[in-house]
């Protein structure tokens, strides 16, 4: 009964959230207004949610609660291939590419990534987490240093359409893509939900999982495969999310009333989506556009992680 | 977690130094490659210059020389001697192969002080910003000292030092996005020596007497590196030397940042090689890893000037990439 | 019962066991002693299917055991190492629920609600089943982990070092409750014991590694002898005689005996 209390609430907040959002001031021009502002909350709940999802079950494979796949350098995949693109088709090839086409490139290259990264870390089952995030940590910097290059180098037009990919923002929610998101979310979901049980097994590490009879191997692989699609999703409908999944899981962690995947996953799609809205909602109203979503998001994540490891001797 | 690279007990415990290399040469051979490098990165260049311009005093030659090739093989020179030496210095204090000033929110730091300078006292000169820039970055420094010293794992440290970057950084953009300065910003985002020219640059011979005096003090930051008790016991006022370390750590990032910008991993890269090379003893290494750090730096350069002549690309890039992939390297190869 | 023959298994160039022959029978227990890097876990995990011998052939019952599946042979073999790291915010129910997953693959029935309550009752957990694992002492962990094995109701269980970090009244209780599944319910045990006590007073069966060889193997009385002891150990020991075993002293060196 506490568990459905606990849902109930949530639910019930973020439902009052959403209404704020989409309804606030909406009386000028609701024609104009409404469907924009639905579509935005339908990119931060598809978006949100494939954050959450991601990181969480992330965090399971790897039996670590600080990695998460924008650590492990998905994300700055994703940034090396939007610079790319940028650099040998100039702006105009992002805008190109960023329809149908680049999405469907930079799911191929996350799942690229992936695999590399099972054939190389989780060879003989053990994954060596510690050696794919420096290898992550050192991606994101170069690719870092790579993007700024760009930020100088490009034409203000250009700037705009690279700054928008490397943040988090939903000003360039399209409809064509937000419905292939939306498509391929709810596909991972289907195939996801029948190894629900088994991701539960998984937490209590390889070993035990196994002597319970589950094919380790291939579930990781199953899974990271999975998770690329996701992260492929939220970096393109919403931009990248840096430590932001880090903080979803782990207040899904302690906010969940229990520590079953049937009850994080849904806790942590409900604190991505929440946060999304009330950034959203601060950045309209609080802030008056004086800064972004994606700085506010990265700076409550920060220090709320920083905090968190202050407070918190044994974290991994 | 015993990897090679990342021994628990922090850099100053295993002191393996290989004298798989004669010193003699292992001596002549980098001096060679040093002053053949600083030739080059004097003949460099948009503007055409040759030797014989030089030996008939053509005015034009020596004004290229004096007012740009110069100073820029000058601040080339410190701001990799400085940065690498930072790091080292840095991978002793915080007892951890994996920091630099990129890792740590030092240069996050420096930035958002220098952000602060121009937007509060936009009529103040440079000593102003250095300074802002010095006591920002010293006081993200000691904050992320407090946290190091919390963490126990050790692969731990860089990745919170970059949670912590990225959470100045976010301070930093919140700041200029509110005052319409984002743009602004980029400029000194990434490390460039293009705009170096006499009259601009001064500020970064700051470094030499940093430099210098952590030499002095090389003694000391070895032992630290072997943690709070040993250093008592051996009679080293702990804290002092490590707000030292710091202090000198945060001059030389505060002065490189304001005349050149941010350049990640040389601070990473040469003191592990060196470490590897030559083992953990700053006394000797200190001078082999300025040396690199300088010579690192010069190569970056160069090949950043040269790639897309005459236009070039930004050290900060060029650093960025092939640090970078020294990292790397040294991560696999330390894993093996 | 479970047959190994000529087990090989090697990291790199280094062997860590060779040409390992022994067997399992049914419904005893049997515990695998040796000095530390004698390769006992190595072998345990192979067993488990955990990792896969270099070379030789393990049966269950006459098959081979890499021809099963896993879902197949997680019904008839339960294994438990050492329990993981991460902080689990499982109550122990829930965590002896996780036993019945082979059998219902995630989809609990009353049949599997009634084997969880079985494997609480028989450790007598019943007064910790809501507890949460992270709240719980070492020794009341390692019993929950020990009824999610037995959960499992398989006929066969292997245990990595169940008294690893255990007071003495835990570890008693974990090795009595062992005996208890051998005699009572009639299961397969295999365990790697550090204690020769434990192991010399609970177990039918004895396998002695060393070196990643076969040392010696057989009853108790045959594997437990001041000399073999000497000889696997490389220490003096006493066997002294008591009603209902045997205590083997090593504490004091030969001269101080007296």
């Amino acid at each position: 009964m506490t568990a459905r209390a606990t849902f109930a609430l949530t639910a019930f907040g973020l439902a009052l959230l959403a209404l704020a959002f989409v309804l606030q001031g909406a009386a000028a021009d609701p024609v104009w207004l409404i469907p924009r502002r639905l579509m935005k909350l339908a990119a931060m709940i598809v978006g949100g949610c494939a954050v959450a999802l991601s990181s969480i079950s992330f965090q399971t494979v790897a039996g670590n609660r600080i990695l998460t796949p924008a650590v492990m350098g998905y994300e700055a995949v994703y940034l090396l291939l939007q610079s790319v693109l940028v650099l040998t088709l100039g702006a105009s090839g992002l805008t190109l590419w960023g329809g149908s086409g680049g999405f469907l490139l930079s799911i191929l290259f996350m799942l690229g990534y992936s695999l590399t990264l099972d054939r190389w870390l989780f060879r003989d089952g053990r994954a060596d987490l510690w050696m794919l995030m420096l290898v992550g940590l050192v991606l994101t910097m170069v690719i870092g240093t790579v993007t700024q290059f760009l930020q100088l180098r490009i034409s203000p037009g250009e700037f705009a359409i690279f700054q928008s990919a490397a943040q988090i923002s939903f000003e360039r929610v399209e409809p064509w893509r937000l419905l292939v998101s939306t498509i391929l979310f709810c596909v991972i979901c289907l195939a996801g939900w029948r190894g629900l049980p088994a991701l539960d097994v998984l937490a209590l590490g390889r070993d035990q999982a196994m002597s319970l009879g589950i094919d380790h191997r291939r579930a990781v692989r199953r899974l990271l495969m999975l998770i690329a699609v996701l992260v492929a999703v939220s970096t393109s409908l919403i931009g990248p999310t840096a430590f932001m999944g880090i903080f979803v899981a782990n207040l899904a962690y302690a906010l969940a009333p229990g520590a079953g995947h049937r009850l994080t996953l849904p806790m942590g799609c409900a604190i991505a989506v929440g946060m999304f809205l009330l950034a959203q909602l601060m950045v309209e109203h609080l802030f008056d556009y004086r800064t972004t979503v994606g700085i506010l998001v990265n700076l409550a994540c920060g220090v709320w992680f920083l905090a968190l490891m202050l407070r918190q001797r044994s974290m991994i | 977690m015993d990897r090679p690279v990342a021994p628990a007990a922090g850099p100053g415990a295993g002191n393996d130094c290989r004298p798989w290399r004669r010193r003699g040469m292992g001596r002549a051979l980098p001096g060679a490659l040093f002053a053949a490098l600083c030739l080059a990165s004097l003949m460099v260049g948009a503007g055409r210059m040759e030797l014989a311009q030089l030996t008939t005093f053509s005015g034009e030659a020596w004004l290229t020389l004096t007012a740009s090739r110069l100073p820029r093989l000058a601040a080339v020179v410190l701001t990799g001697a400085g940065l690498a030496v930072c790091g080292a210095v840095l991978q002793q204090i915080l007892r951890n192969r994996f920091v630099e000033p990129a890792t740590t929110g030092g240069l996050e730091a420096a930035k958002l002080g220098i952000l602060v300078a121009l937007t509060l006292l936009p009529g103040a000169g440079q000593g102003v910003r250095m300074a802002l820039a010095m006591a920002f970055c010293l006081a993200a420094s000691l904050i992320f000292a407090v946290i190091t010293a919390r963490l126990r794992a050790t692969v731990l440290v860089p990745v919170a030092g970059l949670m912590y970057g990225s959470v100045l950084g976010a301070l930093a953009e919140f700041y200029a996005y509110s005052r319409n300065f984002l743009q602004g910003m980029q400029g000194w985002m990434l490390g460039d020596f293009s705009k170096v020219v006499q009259g601009s640059y001064e500020v970064v011979w700051l470094v030499l007497p940093v430099v210098a005096a952590t030499y002095v003090f090389a003694r000391r930051f070895t032992l630290i590196g072997m943690g709070a008790e040993v250093a008592a016991s051996l009679g080293l006022g702990y804290r002092a030397m490590v707000v030292l370390g710091l202090v000198l750590v945060s001059a030389t990032v505060a002065a490189t940042v304001i005349t050149v910008g941010a350049i990640p991993f040389v601070g990473l890269v040469v003191p592990n090689l060196v470490s590897l090379w030559r083992g953990d003893d700053l006394t000797r290494t200190l001078p082999m890893i300025a040396a690199g750090g300088a010579m690192l730096l010069l190569i970056c350069d160069l090949f950043g000037r040269l790639i897309i002549w005459p236009y070039e690309v930004p050290v900060g890039l060029t650093g960025g990439g092939v640090g970078g992939l020294m990292f790397l390297f040294l991560i696999l190869w330390g894993r093996r | 019962m479970i047959l190994l023959t000529d087990i090989g298994k090697s990291h790199g160039t280094r062997a860590v066991l060779t040409g390992i022959t022994a067997r399992f029978p049914r419904q005893s227990l049997t515990s695998i002693i040796g000095p530390n890097g004698a390769g006992k876990s190595t072998l345990l995990m192979l067993i488990a299917r955990l990792a896969e011998p270099g070379s030789g052939r393990i049966t269950l019952g006459g098959a081979d055991i890499a021809r099963i599946s896993r879902a197949e042979y997680a019904r008839r073999v339960a294994t438990l190492r050492q329990f993981p790291a991460i902080e689990l915010r499982l109550t122990v129910e829930e965590l002896v629920a996780f036993g019945r997953f082979p059998h219902n693959r995630g989809r609990p029935t009353a049949e599997d609600r009634r084997a969880t309550d079985e494997a609480i009752a028989f450790l007598s957990l019943d007064t910790i089943r809501k507890a949460r694992l992270d709240e719980l002492s070492g020794g009341q962990r390692q019993m929950a982990f020990l009824a999610m094995t037995i959960a499992q109701q398989t006929d066969c269980l292997l245990l990595d070092e169940p008294l690893n970090n255990l007071d003495m009244r835990h570890a008693l209780r974990i090795m009595q409750a062992l005996r208890s599944l051998c005699d009572d319910l009639g299961r397969t045990v295999v365990a790697v014991i550090h204690d020769i006590n434990f192991a010399a007073n609970h177990s039918d069966q004895i396998i002695a590694l060393k070196d990643g060889r076969l040392h010696s193997s057989g009853t108790v009385d045959q594997v437990v002898t001041e000399a073999g002891l000497r000889d696997l150990y490389g220490l003096d020991f006493h066997i002294l005689p008591r009603p209902h075993g045997r205590l083997c002293d090593y504490f004091t060196p030969k001269g101080e005996a007296g």
